[in-house]
Formats: C-alpha cells, sequence, structure tokens
C-alpha cells in the first residue's frame, strides 16, 4: 500500500445501531469510495453496538477493501470489543489501543518476508544450503 | 452433642451485583449467586448437604420473601430445611440460636451462602469446645470467612455485621481445605473449573458420560456437535449441531447452545439461549446479560436472536413447547441403548415386502 495516500480518521458515535449507523454510513461513504481509502475509525466515545452497527462496520471494510484500502479501529472501550469477539467480528479488523498508533501502522513499511538471496548462476550460491532453506 | 446450622441467605448479601471497572452496578443475575445453579444445584443446596453430612440436626434458612420468588427451585429443594422470611437476619439469627438452645441444641453453625469451604465440620466443632470461647470463626489465608461456631446458649447475642469488624472474644479456626467466597461471577466460573477440573470435591450432577464429560438429564447433544472434556452439560439443554463446548464450560438446565457456537472456559447460567455462530469466551452468560472475564465489563444484549432467556423463545412459540416438551424427556445416556436381536422377519408384519 502506498503510504503517500491520506490517512482519515473518524469518530464513531456513541452508539451505533440501526439508526445512527445508517447516518453513520452515509457520512463515510463518500471516504469509502475514493481510491485505496485508509481509515482510521475512533471509537474512543462508542458505548454500545448491536448487531445492525456491527454489519454497519462490516460494510464499511467490505467496501474499503473493494478499493484496495482498509478500515482500522483505535481506542474501542472493552464492552465494544467484547461484542465484536462474541459475534466473532474482532479478527477481521485491526484494532489499536490509539488514533495515532492505527495512523502510524498504515505509514508502516512493511520488511521483505523473504531475504534476497544470489541467483542459482552466480559462482557463490551454494546448492545445499538453498535445498535445507 | 446436638448440632444446628443457621444458613443467612438475605438481599444485602446478594452476590450476583456485579461492579465493573468504571463502577457500574448491575446485577447478572436477580438472586444470590449462592442460589443460582452450579452444575445442575445450586451451591446453598450443597452447603446445607455437606452440613447434613457432618450430622447436623436442625438447619434453618434465613432469607426473604423476594429471594425466594426470584429463586422457586430454592424453595422445592430444601424440603427438610426450616425457611423463615426475615427482613433483619441479624435479631433473627440471635432468634433461631435462642430456640435451639431451648431446645437443647449446643453448639450451631452459622453461615452466609456465599461461602463454599471445604474442612472437616466435626474437627471445626471439636476445636470450637477446646477453645472454650463462645463464638470461633473460620479463617482462611485470605481472611475471615462469614463462617461460625456458636454456643447456643452462651452466645445468644449474635451480631452478623459486627462480627465482620471486630472479632475481640472470638477464637479462630484455620482452614486449610478448598474455600471460595462466591461475590463475583468470576467465583462463579473459578468454581466451576475447579470442580471440573477436580480440584475440589464438589462434583457435577447427571452422569459422566465419557471421562471428564457430564450430561444431566435430558440434555440433547447434536452428533455434530463437540464437547471437549472437562465439560457440563446441564438438564433439558441442547447442544446444536457445529456447536462446541470446550475449556472446563458449563452449561446449566434449559439452555440452548444454537449452531456453530464456541462455548469455550465460560459459563451458560440456567434458562439461557445462545444464537447462532457466536464466540462465547470467558465469561458468564445468563439470559440477555454476559458478563465478559476477560474484559471486565458486563453486556446486555438487546437483540434477541444473540443471547435471550429460553423462556422467551417457549412464549413466542406456544404450542411448539408443549410438543418440545412431550418430544424431549429422555437422557442422552439412555439414548444409547444397547443393539438388541432384530425381531423375527414376518410375512405380511413389514412394510416393505417385495
Amino acid at each position: 500500500m502506498n503510504p503517500s495516500y491520506p490517512v482519515v480518521v473518524m469518530e464513531v458515535p456513541g452508539s451505533l445501531n440501526n439508526l445512527e449507523g445508517q447516518a453513520f454510513f452515509q457520512e463515510l461513504q463518500p471516504l469509502l469510495e475514493t481510491d485505496r481509502p485508509r481509515i482510521v475509525l475512533d471509537c474512543s466515545q462508542l458505548q454500545h453496538v448491536d448487531s445492525a452497527g456491527i454489519e454497519i462496520l462490516l460494510h464499511c471494510i467490505e467496501e474499503a477493501m473493494k478499493r484496495d484500502g482498509d478500515v482500522k479501529l483505535a481506542a474501542v472501550l472493552p464492552a465494544p470489543v467484547a461484542i465484536l469477539e462474541l459475534m466473532r467480528v474482532d479478527r477481521l479488523f485491526e484494532i489499536f489501543d490509539t488514533v495515532e498508533e492505527a495512523t502510524r501502522s498504515f505509514h508502516a513499511v512493511a520488511q521483505p518476508e523473504t531475504p534476497q538471496t544470489l541467483p542459482w548462476y552466480s559462482a557463490d550460491y551454494r546448492f545445499g544450503e538453498a535445498k535445507a532453506s | 452433642m446436638g448440632l444446628g446450622a443457621v444458613v443467612v441467605l438475605t438481599v444485602e448479601r446478594e452476590t450476583g451485583v456485579y461492579a465493573g471497572k468504571d463502577g457500574q452496578q448491575k446485577p447478572l443475575v436477580v438472586q444470590p449467586l449462592g442460589c443460582v445453579d452450579v452444575m445442575g444445584r445450586p451451591m446453598v443446596e450443597r452447603t446445607i448437604d455437606h452440613l447434613r453430612d457432618a450430622g447436623v440436626g436442625k438447619v434453618t434458612l434465613l432469607t426473604s420473601k423476594d429471594i425466594v420468588r426470584n429463586c422457586p427451585s430454592i424453595a422445592n429443594r430444601l424440603d427438610q430445611v426450616k425457611v423463615k422470611f426475615v427482613d433483619d437476619p441479624g435479631s433473627a439469627v440471635n432468634e433461631v440460636l435462642n430456640r435451639y438452645a431451648e431446645e437443647g441444641i449446643e453448639h450451631a453453625f452459622v453461615l452466609a451462602e456465599n461461602v463454599y469451604a471445604e474442612t472437616d465440620l466435626l474437627d471445626f466443632v471439636y476445636f470450637h469446645r477446646e477453645a472454650k470461647k463462645g463464638i470461633t470463626r473460620a479463617f482462611d489465608h485470605e481472611g475471615p470467612l462469614d463462617l461460625w461456631v456458636v454456643d447456643c446458649d452462651r452466645y445468644s447475642r449474635f451480631d452478623l455485621e459486627k462480627m465482620g469488624a471486630s472479632d475481640g472474644d472470638a477464637a479462630s479456626y484455620f482452614i486449610a481445605g478448598y474455600v471460595r467466597r462466591l461475590l463475583h461471577p468470576g467465583d462463579l466460573r473459578a468454581i466451576i473449573a475447579d470442580s471440573l477440573g477436580g480440584v475440589c470435591a464438589m462434583r457435577p450432577s447427571g452422569q459422566e458420560v465419557r471421562p471428564g464429560i457430564w450430561v444431566d438429564e435430558g440434555a440433547e447433544i447434536d452428533r455434530r456437535a463437540r464437547i471437549v472434556a472437562p465439560a457440563y452439560i446441564g438438564c433439558n439443554s441442547k447442544v446444536r449441531e457445529d456447536a462446541l463446548v470446550t475449556r472446563c464450560s458449563s452449561v446449566e438446565r434449559d439452555c440452548c447452545i444454537d449452531f456453530g457456537t464456541i462455548v469455550e472456559d465460560s459459563s451458560i447460567l440456567a434458562n439461557t439461549r445462545v444464537g447462532i455462530w457466536l464466540d462465547v469466551r470467558h465469561a458468564v452468560a445468563s439470559g440477555n446479560k454476559l458478563v465478559s472475564l476477560k474484559h471486565d465489563v458486563l453486556l446486555e444484549i438487546a437483540d434477541p436472536n444473540v443471547m435471550r432467556f429460553n423462556s422467551m423463545l417457549a412464549k413466542e412459540e406456544g404450542k411448539d413447547r408443549s410438543e418440545s416438551r412431550e418430544r424431549v424427556v429422555q437422557p442422552v445416556v439412555s439414548k444409547i441403548k444397547p443393539e438388541t436381536a432384530p425381531e423375527t422377519w414376518q410375512l405380511g408384519a413389514n412394510l416393505i415386502q417385495g
């Protein structure tokens, strides 16, 4: 993911039910329709969330992923976390303690998972080691 | 040596109240935790059995009408116990002790329902007699317990509240065995895990159908459900297909664990329906309330599809309930019958004929 795309932080209302969730989603929708949306949802005010609210969060991440973006949650209080866990949704989101950490996570450049190796035709290439690794 | 006992079960000592981090005071259950079914039986019933086993002849339960109204099963089960409804347990204890003294009972146990202690109660009485004090209070390594032995004739002015503050003239009896105070839903989880893990002597009701798996009468476990030992499934409970009950979990009577739900290191209290595809972990659930022990928070679930009291379903379904009652009465254990030899073939008696 290109780190030059902006990260948008949005505050989630205190209650995320069907009514307030729809209003929240309408507010968020233009941001989700941009190219590679990178959104941090500040859940520090979120006290109550029900199954309709969970559905809206899932809809948000679905829309973001369609456009190669992501939605991350920050500062989630224990009660909403417990609800997310109960509904098996917690593992779909990256959850951070603070908004700063969540924002920073978008800018972090991933390290290459496999170390660079010599090409097989190089003089220093050793076949035994390559096989073992 | 006559022995009596006074078990105090009052609203003031309600232990079902849960206090969260932010100071919220919400009850998980309306009755004290001692009245809540723990693996088939309430703790207070187990305590009274323990007293009976120790040779206690007379047991009086001091309680309020509200508590009995909230847990009618208690009144039905304690048929050999004298239940006395009181407003002020302190003075009521004295009345009972006086009456015991008149009846010739020398010593009496006075205990609150929120204490579960595995100790030799007779040894406790002998210690009390040796100490030659009017009252002896039990202690464990965490401090004083709401469990006393008193001389009925000498200690007729027993003050329940004062005893908690100062025990100047009381002897102290140390209990080295298993002790658990039931003050928080987490304590309920701990005692269930200890019981299923064999740490304490308390055993679940029902039958051990496989090592570590206890199933009570009328429980229905789908073939595709998985129960990992140790676990307890209570009376008339249903565990639907693809559900998983694991890690010292207990499902009390009249519960339903619906399709694909995982119950891990959790206790589902009686009459609770847990909806489909949920993860109940490190929690105690009752009706539409759930205490997450991991996050130290109480959740009240508004959506009845997620969690609710099982009776709600019965009211909605109306007729279906009576039908299902007729259908589900056989214990699981009895369903596993040894295969009998097939009946002899009779021409014309079999529906499928060539």
